[in-house]
């Protein structure tokens, strides 16, 4: 995976490794920003195949998720054979694949040259509704259109499926999955992150910017910076030609990592500077 | 392949017995992904069943510590059941130590061992201090009733996000309106609709029953249950100097009952407050999973605090920005020269949406519109 820029703790490497084994799903949890979604695009890139990503969100409908007729298409082609058609090979035509407009879990299992990895973003946001459905997907991958029939999947893909726990994911689909949760990562894991994902900043802004950032994620905040607020913040000081970390330009750039207002309150001055300080050691 | 399989059921069985959630299924895919990694290498095998019994963060400590009493590091898979009963001894974790044992010989425990699904812990001391807790009387229950007819209604009135199919309301429908149209030769003679469908509440209760809400708590308690009656999915907490989640304890049937299990269930009942650490204990424990933006979270307590208002100011702060309302019910509002003044009341109030009174039931009733999310 690391060839790929991602760098992965055994914990996700083996995870990965046994959802492709086992041909199971698999549920990541963890902190937003703490790479859960990067795992489903690296997997897809080492095994060179397509990435299907489906964002879940409250309301998320199997006409969204799943498939829909082309009716515009449908209609026209149905004025077209005017009044003297025949009503049943007309139906038969305009309830064909062509008119049948694929989203991606439909489309997720119908490749037809190898299985695609397909990505369920943010399950969490989903109704219980939608997981339970979900959840039949993922169990015989197949799907019923009523007009068409069964549709089988061509190549079973791999399911990735994350959640940042704003919902408890049901015990059913959690059975169904192999489970993994991704932590925040070490500073030495950090510092690499760091070097491999903006290489232009030098090895000591780098170890400076995890040990700040890991500093602060020991603090009790309302939003704890992830990885990706990392590499939005050193990708700043790099750009403003930084190359050590410094109390005034902290206090200028510390939006990049702390997104709320009272952390922000929380953190300046004084303790800043100690925090500045104690990251440069 | 047998023996591995008998060890894992008797780890697995260990593991329920401490509260950790691990099904069949979950051993059955543990079974499965043995065999494809190299089961002499100890951190292989804890990685592996980690994400094949889907082990969860908050679970992760007591999965180490046994993994780690069961699999010395020159022991293979085979020791694991001379390491089970070695277990009680030398290098289990203290944690460990403090449930009781689920059995002296392992044989024995997987026989006897089931799921146990939340069970919520106590400590025998706590025992000792439990007062009996029995049922509302009568005339409270049948009040109560009156009021849940009442409460269906106004509560179910949140629109959803999601769309179902209406017959007059809402926004025409494609799919359902062209699908008609077909049978018709593509005349569209009535458009389908769809509209927002209704969606049922979301409530979290935590109510403090430490000594000065005494009198109180019984009724209160009483009142929450008829909620989580009409309201599915309303969780319901306690706390004193502990948090205790009672949803588990609640069985819609029968009241009376419920009553009396929990109150075996809450340690220290009637005890002191500590509401600041309560609340941090929920706010970390099941704020993400249970509290969303369309949750209103309920707090019932007089506020009078012995513990350390820092943590009730963290708490408040985390409920209320990630609730759509957090409202506080305080008994001693009946009172018209009350001020919230006691120092936890005063240092939660600027994150509470409203404080209310919570006597009796007239003021209870004020609360409904309230909760409808």
């Amino acid at each position: 995976m690391e060839g790929q820029g991602y760098i992965a703790e055994p914990q996700i490497a083996t995870a990965v490794y046994l959802a492709r084994e086992m041909k199971k799903p698999l549920l990541i949890e963890g902190d937003a920003g703490v790479g859960k979604t990067e795992v489903a695009k690296v997997l897809a890139r080492i095994l060179e195949t397509e990435l299907i990503r489906l964002q879940c969100y409250e309301g998320l409908d199997v006409a969204t998720a799943l498939y829909e007729w082309d009716y515009p298409r449908q209609m026209l082609r149905v004025r077209m054979a005017g009044d003297h058609a025949d009503p049943a090979g007309l139906e038969h035509v305009i309830f064909s694949r062509d008119y049948l407009l694929e989203r991606p879990l439909l489309k997720s299992i119908t490749r037809p040259e190898r299985a695609p990895v397909l990505l369920v973003d943010e399950i969490d946001r989903a109704d219980d509704g939608f997981e339970a459905f979900l959840l039949e997907l993922l169990s015989d991958f197949q799907v019923s259109i009523p007009e068409l029939g069964t549709i089988r999947a061509q190549h079973v893909p791999y399911v990735i499926l994350t959640s940042n726990r704003s919902r408890e994911i049901g015990d059913a689909l959690r059975r169904r999955c192999l489970y993994l949760y991704i932590d925040h990562p070490s500073v030495a894991k950090e510092i690499r992150i760091i070097r491999s994902r903006v290489p232009e900043s030098g090895a000591r802004l780098a170890s400076q910017i995890a040990r700040f950032v890991q500093a602060l994620r020991t603090r009790r905040l309302a939003k704890s910076p992830g990885v990706a607020e990392t590499i939005d913040w050193a990708q700043a000081l790099v750009r403003l030609h930084q190359d050590e970390l410094d109390p005034a330009i902290v206090e200028e750039t510390l939006g990049c990592v702390l997104k709320d207002r009272q952390d922000l309150r929380d953190v300046k001055g004084e303790e800043l500077s100690a925090l500045v300080q104690a990251s440069a050691g | 392949m047998r023996s591995l399989v008998d060890h894992l059921a008797v780890f697995a069985a260990e593991l329920r017995a401490r509260g950790v959630p691990v099904t069949l299924w979950d051993e059955s895919d543990a079974a499965e992904a043995l065999t494809l990694v190299d089961v002499a290498e100890r951190e292989e095998v804890r990685r592996t069943l980690r994400i094949a019994l889907k082990i969860r963060p908050r679970h992760a400590g007591i999965f180490d510590a046994f993994f780690d009493a069961l699999w010395s590091v020159r022991a293979g898979p085979a020791a694991i059941s001379e390491a089970a009963r070695q277990r009680a001894v030398p290098h289990a974790a203290p944690r460990l130590a403090a449930f009781p044992a689920a059995g002296a010989g392992t044989g024995q425990s997987v026989e006897r061992e089931t799921p146990q699904g939340d069970t919520p812990a106590w400590s025998p001391e706590a025992l000792l201090r439990r007062k009996p807790f029995d049922a509302c009387t009568a005339e409270d229950l049948a009040a109560m009733e009156r009021i849940l007819a009442r409460l269906a209604e106004k509560l179910a009135t949140r629109p959803s996000r999601r769309l179902v199919p209406s017959r007059s309301r809402g926004a025409v429908d494609p799919r359902r309106s062209f699908r008609a149209a077909l049978a018709t030769q593509g005349e569209l003679l009535r458009l389908a609709r769809r509209a927002r469908a209704i969606e049922e509440p979301r409530i979290v209760a935590l109510c403090d029953t430490s000594g000065s809400m005494d009198t109180h708590t019984r009724f209160l308690l009483g009142f929450l249950m008829a909620l989580k009656s009409v309201a599915r999915r309303t969780e319901i907490f306690v706390f004193n100097t502990a948090l205790t989640r009672l949803t588990p304890w609640i069985r819609k049937d029968r009241m009376a009952r419920s009553l009396e299990r929990m109150a075996a269930a809450v340690p220290d009942w009637s005890g002191g407050t500590r509401i600041g650490e309560c609340l941090e204990a929920f706010a970390e424990g099941y704020l993400d999973a249970m509290v969303d933006s369309r949750t209103v979270v309920l707090i019932v307590s007089d506020g009078l605090d012995r513990g350390d208002t820092a943590a009730l100011v963290r708490a408040m702060r985390a409920l209320s920005s990630r609730a759509r309302r957090v409202l506080w019910l305080n008994p001693l509002l009946s009172d018209p020269r009350y001020e919230p003044t006691a120092r936890g009341m005063a240092a939660a109030l600027p994150y509470v949406d409203r404080l209310l009174a919570a006597h009796n039931i007239e003021t209870l009733e004020r609360l409904l519109p309230l909760l409808a999310a």
